[in-house]
């Protein structure tokens, strides 16, 4: 990993000093979209770019420094093609008001060529709610803040920022002050679900200190939420294979908590009975999650720290052929104990276990397995705080290898001793912050299982037994007594 | 020899000798199989958890045991129980069961099975269940032989009478006592069969272990210094008594005194002292045989009177002095109320308060041991008939045994043993004399008379029946009736005995003829067994394998519903309330607070603080002005109350209130009267005529606080006490509603801080709700607490 991080780092170095002979680009138009959520945001940006030199492949996106911080995943693609763009980060500056990545184009631009760049970011932590007590009859309300403006290094014709929420239900929004320059008719405008920013047209170049103290401001939107805010403070998966019993277990311990205004006063059964009786639940409690498992599991188990929790259900697909991928998954209905309202922390275990051969591979060529694990089974809604994978590997699994959709914070190898080991399994770890939906990728493993290591459990196991019968037979001809008995 | 159906001929004695180790191997097996296999439908009905109450601090301190290791656990205070005051968790419990999990845990985790502490808790029961079935065939074998070894294992691993205290989850003391209980027995036995001090040490050494583990060690304490003293009377003094008691006492009650909880309790308890007055009187004994085969006998006469005497009166002297003094405690009350079933309720409420403190009611006798209940005086009888030293040990047993199961519902566990260990060895000598092929001879010549007037007269149960009624046979079943006679009529001797050593050594040869009577019995037998399997196996399932945690109900379609209620209460004070919020609840429930919720309670099952119990008890009892000051003294932020009226949930603290009115009255006589919680009927009501002090109390608050409201203006009904509940229901001013579980069967309520003005709650709660303050009667300023 680290040779990649080194090369982040000499690109930001170099490139600023690459970029600098003036603009090779012009947005005709930004538009940005940001549906309006719970505890994830999701913000679509589009550029439409026009190239002022010939020849030009890197173009520079912006983002402020704020918006950075919030984004937990960022993906630039041409606009109706599926393959991301490869992103290369400047170094973060924190001196500076904002962040700058260059975008590789798939080919050079002539002169005059336009092209459509959609970037799309994920921001976690970006609502707060307001007020931030809500008792259990009353709605939720959350606040959302971002910039007014789409920083960018190039000149922009028209520039338009959309917040949308789920429902018509906007509370409030901000009218922002000191943009005159840049307007027709009103700043902002509300209609529906949507307030609409902009457009503001003819804005200069905006990446630098003099511009983004004169225009750049925050707007906030207040809004009612209909859905509870979901925060999981603490995942932790681990995922255990065994060739044996062709099986690949994975169990995740989940701190579940509701990060949504918090409950004031206190929960009464009653009114949450006579909710549930009208078909009017509190939008901030959560009385049950479905969750979408793999195909073909079996075991399936959910309990917490006082036991098995008996109020789910599992519809369970049936396994995908060999060698297919299936598109249909196992269903979960997920009752906690109890409703989760507002500030409330629920804690549990769920696992199942699948077929091996519905996620790993054999390469006969080089003698490796190649195993897909997934980073995570996404909660709807929620945002993972704090995540911890780690993939147990085979017993003498050797030459492990891994290759991860995006870095982990930090990741290590162990080993880890389980049933009936005798020498103890390699456990790869990986620690991450702040996923969402978007990170629900998988991770790659690939080792050699040498045959020896396969047939290691079965020897140590027979051996144990063996040993406690010679042992056993020993014993009973051993004839300790000093004197002769009697016989009885 | 006649026999009366063809054996196999041309077979080694080897062979019959292997074969018949084989099967017993095999059968002893398959009984241990069954006896973890009929405990585990609490974990298949349910789930692997830990039951009811009591074994939740066990499996509390048992992590606390596998996390910390041994050193802290001996050392381990606990502040969160019985909060403010703490709990010594170290010095204060029997750690036999935790030490045991621990080490089966630290043992599996060395050989790499990384069990989860919790399944090693829930299925020790059940493996100690098999372990006991080995113990008490090795028991039972001593009485009589192997046969009835394996069936009295067969019948200690099914009978209910122990599976009620062992069932998977059943996470208690008894769970292992019962092995080490009979495990120690047989190794007493087997010493004083063979005067060996290695057994008696190993009875000493297992006698440690049990008084290690449970309470009820007392048992075996008074046991073996009763079957001892029998045998001095009956002048069966021997070297072998002498060497396997004093092995046994010497080392055991040394080794006994190093249980903390147990301490010098040996050496200063009346329980204790019959023990150490044998353990002297075995020293006279062996010291006047010794003197006895010195001197002449008139000379012995003389001094042995004069010593007895003198010694008895000396040591009766010191006892009375020593426990006059102070230093050997007097008797507790617990054991007091082992001789007077009234004791406890009119001295000690909270023993009575506990169900399993009640007399038992005779029809448990028969649905915890079925047909052994009528087997039973059958097999005592039988160990008349031979009557060697452990014979009389089984009779001492069983008399003593009989008696406190009568009257204490929990004691039926000591009881079942002895009753498995007799009814087998009855039931045995039946299928012996039954089984058996050889038909007494027909004698020739002059005896042919009485040998034709024998068959005649003889004709198989019949004759058996005719030929020795006893007393037992007229309290037994029909079933019993043929058993106990059959059996009793050959005395302990078995017909193949008799007729290989002597054809004719009586005038007339008794035995069974034909193959016919042969079939009879041992069909009836064996349909005897099989029912009581299957009441086994039904009274366990039904009656005895509910966690209690978790209620099971039906669903329309006869589906399983599970209702969780107290576990979604206790998990949700566990992730929402602060680490170090004090639940006040009734006693019953501190143990699971502790357990599932992990936090601090008030009082718990350890019932070691009567008044603090009598503290929560007036707390719950009295009105919410008058608990508020409790409640702020005992920094209680939650309180915690079973109500069961939503869906008829009997076992909740409505019904279990006169007892938190009697343990408080009997503290605080003078404020709390339980005549003022019944109508002016004497009725006990939570309707409209309940009485004001019930209406005010604090727990007739909590339980029915706006339970009217649910059912929407149409009277609301208390399905447990089948009462309509007033429409306008009770208010709080002191307390406000924190949760209520589904069912509503667990409500808990936070305790209102004094308020930020320093008016009194109920003129502030009234000020919120927009009353007008009465001018004429203002309300009283409450008191800064100090």
């Amino acid at each position: 990993m680290h040779w990649r991080s080194l090369r982040f780092l000499f690109l930001g170095l170099v490139a600023p000093a690459l970029a600098s002979p003036g603009p090779s680009f012009e947005n005709t138009a930004i538009v940005r979209t940001v549906d309006l959520g719970g505890s994830v945001v999701h913000v679509t940006t589009t550029y439409a770019i026009k190239a002022t030199k010939p020849g030009a492949k890197v173009y520079t996106i912006a983002l402020g420094l704020e918006e950075k911080e919030k984004t937990s995943w960022l993906e630039v693609k041409v606009k109706g093609q599926q393959e991301p763009l490869e992103l290369e980060h400047y170094p973060l500056d924190s001196s500076r008001n904002f962040h700058l990545a260059d975008v590789k184009l798939p080919k050079a631009l002539a002169l005059n060529a336009s092209l459509n760049l959609v970037l799309e970011t994920l921001q976690t932590h970006a609502t707060t709610p307001y007020p931030k007590e809500a008792s259990q009859k009353e709605d939720q309300a959350l606040k959302y803040s971002t910039d007014l403006f789409v920083l960018s290094p190039y000149h922009t014709g028209v520039q338009r920022t959309k917040l949308k929420a789920l429902t018509p239900r906007i509370i409030s929004h901000t009218t922002p002050a000191n943009v005159q320059e840049f307007i027709l008719d009103a700043p902002a405008t509300k209609q529906g679900a949507t307030v609409t920013y902009g457009p503001y047209n003819d804005i200069p170049a905006s990446t630098n200190e003099k511009f983004i103290k004169a225009h750049q401001q925050p707007i906030t939107a207040h809004y009612f939420h209909e859905q509870p805010v979901l925060e999981i403070a603490d995942l932790k998966r681990s995922a255990e294979i065994s060739h044996w019993g062709n099986n690949l277990n994975i169990e995740d311990n989940l701190v579940l908590h509701n990060a949504g205004p918090s409950l004031k006063g206190h929960f009464s059964r009653l009114e949450h009975q006579s909710q549930a009786f009208f078909k009017r639940a509190a939008p901030h409690a959560l009385p049950a999650l479905t969750l979408h498992l793999p195909p073909g599991i079996s075991n399936t188990y959910y309990y917490d720290l006082v036991g098995n929790v008996s109020t789910s259900h599992l519809r369970v697909a049936p396994a995908a052929p060999k060698g297919q991928r299936s598109n249909r998954y196992s269903v979960l209905e997920l009752r906690p104990r109890y409703p989760i309202l507002g500030g409330w922390n629920y804690s549990f275990t769920l696992g199942w276990d699948a077929p091996l051969s519905d996620s790993a591979v054999y390469d006969r060529k080089t003698g490796r397995y190649i195993v897909e694990v997934p980073i995570l089974t996404p909660v709807p809604g929620a945002v993972v705080n704090k995540a911890e994978l780690s993939i147990v590997l085979p017993e003498g699994a050797t030459d492990v290898e891994f290759s991860p959709p995006f870095p982990a914070l930090e990741n290590r190898l162990s080993t880890h001793t389980t049933y009936l080991d005798s020498t103890g399994r390699p456990k790869l770890t990986f620690e991450y912050e702040n996923l969402t939906v978007m990170h629900a990728q998988s991770i790659f493993v690939s080792y050699k299982v040498p045959l020896a290591a396969h047939l290691t459990k079965p020897f140590v196991v027979s051996v144990a037994f063996f040993s406690v019968f010679v042992l056993a037979i020993v014993t009973r001809r051993i004839n300790l007594t000093i004197h002769k008995e009697k016989t009885l | 020899m006649p026999t009366a159906y063809p054996l196999p001929k041309n077979l080694s004695p080897a062979t019959v000798a292997n074969t018949a180790s084989l099967i017993r191997i095999v059968a002893l097996a398959l009984i241990s199989g069954a006896a973890i296999a009929s405990r585990l439908f609490a974990v298949i009905n349910f789930e692997s958890i830990i039951h009811e109450f009591d074994p939740w601090f066990n499996y509390r301190a048992t992590r606390v045991l596998a996390a910390k290791g041994f050193y802290e656990f001996w050392n381990w205070f606990d502040p969160t129980a019985w909060y403010p005051l703490g709990r010594v968790v170290g010095g204060t419990v029997y750690p036999g069961l935790m030490a045991t999990s621990g080490v089966i845990y630290n043992l599996l985790h060395a050989i790499n099975l990384p069990v989860d502490i919790r399944n090693i808790c829930v299925l020790l029961a059940p493996g100690f269940s098999a372990l006991t079935a080995w113990a008490t065939y090795m028991f039972t074998k001593e009485m009589k032989d192997a046969s009835a070894g394996l069936l009295a294992a067969a019948f200690i691993g099914i009978v209910p009478g122990y599976i009620s205290r062992s069932v998977a989850g059943s996470y208690d003391n008894e769970a292992i006592a019962i092995f080490l209980l009979m495990f120690t027995f047989y190794t007493w036995i087997k010493a004083l069969k063979q005067g060996s001090a290695l057994f008696g040490t190993i009875a000493a050494v297992t006698y440690f272990y049990m008084v290690a583990a449970w309470g009820g060690y007392a048992f075996i304490t008074n046991m073996i210094p009763l079957h001892a003293l029998v045998l001095i009377l009956m002048g069966r003094f021997s070297s072998r008594l002498y060497v396997a008691y004093s092995s046994w006492y010497a080392i055991g009650t040394l080794a006994s005194m190093q249980v903390p909880f147990v301490g010098f309790q040996p050496v200063k308890t009346s329980e204790h002292m019959a023990a150490l007055g044998v353990f002297g009187l075995l020293q006279i004994v062996a010291f006047a045989q010794l003197v006895r085969s010195h001197i002449s006998s008139q000379q012995f006469q003389r001094l042995l009177v004069a010593g007895v005497v003198s010694i008895g009166v000396l040591g009766a002297l010191a006892f009375v002095l020593l426990t006059y003094k102070g230093w050997i405690a007097p008797w507790t009350g617990r054991f007091y109320s082992l001789w007077d079933t009234g004791y406890a309720k009119k001295y000690i409420p909270i023993i009575a308060s506990v169900s399993e403190h009640q007399p038992t009611a005779w029809p448990s006798f028969f649905m915890d041991l079925q047909f052994l209940i009528f087997l039973f005086p059958a097999g005592v009888i039988l160990c008349f008939r031979e009557l060697r030293d452990e014979h009389l040990f089984v009779i001492i047993y069983a008399a003593v045994a009989s008696y406190f199961a009568g009257v204490m519902v929990r004691l039926m566990l000591t009881l079942t043993p002895v009753v498995c260990v007799t009814s087998a060895v009855a039931l045995s000598t039946l299928l012996d004399t039954f089984i058996d092929p050889i038909e007494p001879e027909i004698t020739d010549d002059a005896q042919s008379e009485s040998g034709a007037s024998t068959t005649s007269s003889v004709p198989g149960t019949n004759g058996a029946a005719s030929t020795a009624p006893t007393a037992t046979s007229a309290a037994a079943s029909k079933k019993a009736k043929k058993a106990a006679p059959a059996a009793s009529s050959e005395p302990g001797l078995k017909l193949s005995d008799v007729f290989a050593s002597s054809t004719v050594k009586t005038s007339r040869p008794r035995g069974i003829y034909g193959l016919d009577t042969r079939v009879m019995i041992v069909f009836n037998t064996t349909l005897v067994l099989a029912f009581f399997v299957s009441h086994c196996t039904w009274v366990t399932s039904s009656a005895y394998s509910s966690p209690s945690v978790v209620l099971a109900s039906t669903n329309p379609d006869g589906s399983q519903h599970i209702i969780d209620d107290f576990r979604e209460a206790y998990y949700w004070l566990r992730q929402n309330t602060p680490e170090d919020a004090v639940v006040m609840s009734w006693w019953d429930y501190g143990y699971q607070i502790a357990g599932m919720a992990d936090r601090p309670t008030l009082v718990d099952n350890n019932t070691w603080n009567n008044t603090h119990i009598a503290t929560v008890g007036k707390a719950m009892s009295s009105s919410e002005e008058v608990a508020y000051p409790i409640l702020r003294k005992h920094d209680v932020s939650y309180i915690l109350v079973i109500f069961g009226g939503l869906i008829g949930y009997s076992g909740d603290d409505i019904n279990k209130f006169l007892w938190m009115v009697r343990i408080a009255q009997g503290v605080w006589p003078d404020e709390i009267q339980e005549p003022n919680y019944f109508t002016p009927q004497g009725e006990y009501k939570v309707d409209d005529s309940a009485s004001p002090a019930m209406k005010n109390s604090l727990m007739y608050k909590m339980s029915y606080y706006r339970f009217a409201e649910l059912f929407g203006g149409n009277p609301g009904q208390d399905r447990v006490r089948q009462q309509q509940v007033p429409k306008v229901g009770p208010t709080l001013d002191y307390l406000d509603e924190a949760f209520t579980s589904e069912n509503w069967i667990v409500r808990i309520y936070e305790v209102k801080k004094e308020d930020p003005l320093g008016r009194d709650l109920k003129s502030a709660n009234a000020f919120a709700h927009g009353k007008k303050r009465k001018r004429s009667k203002p309300a009283p300023r409450r008191r800064a607490i100090v």
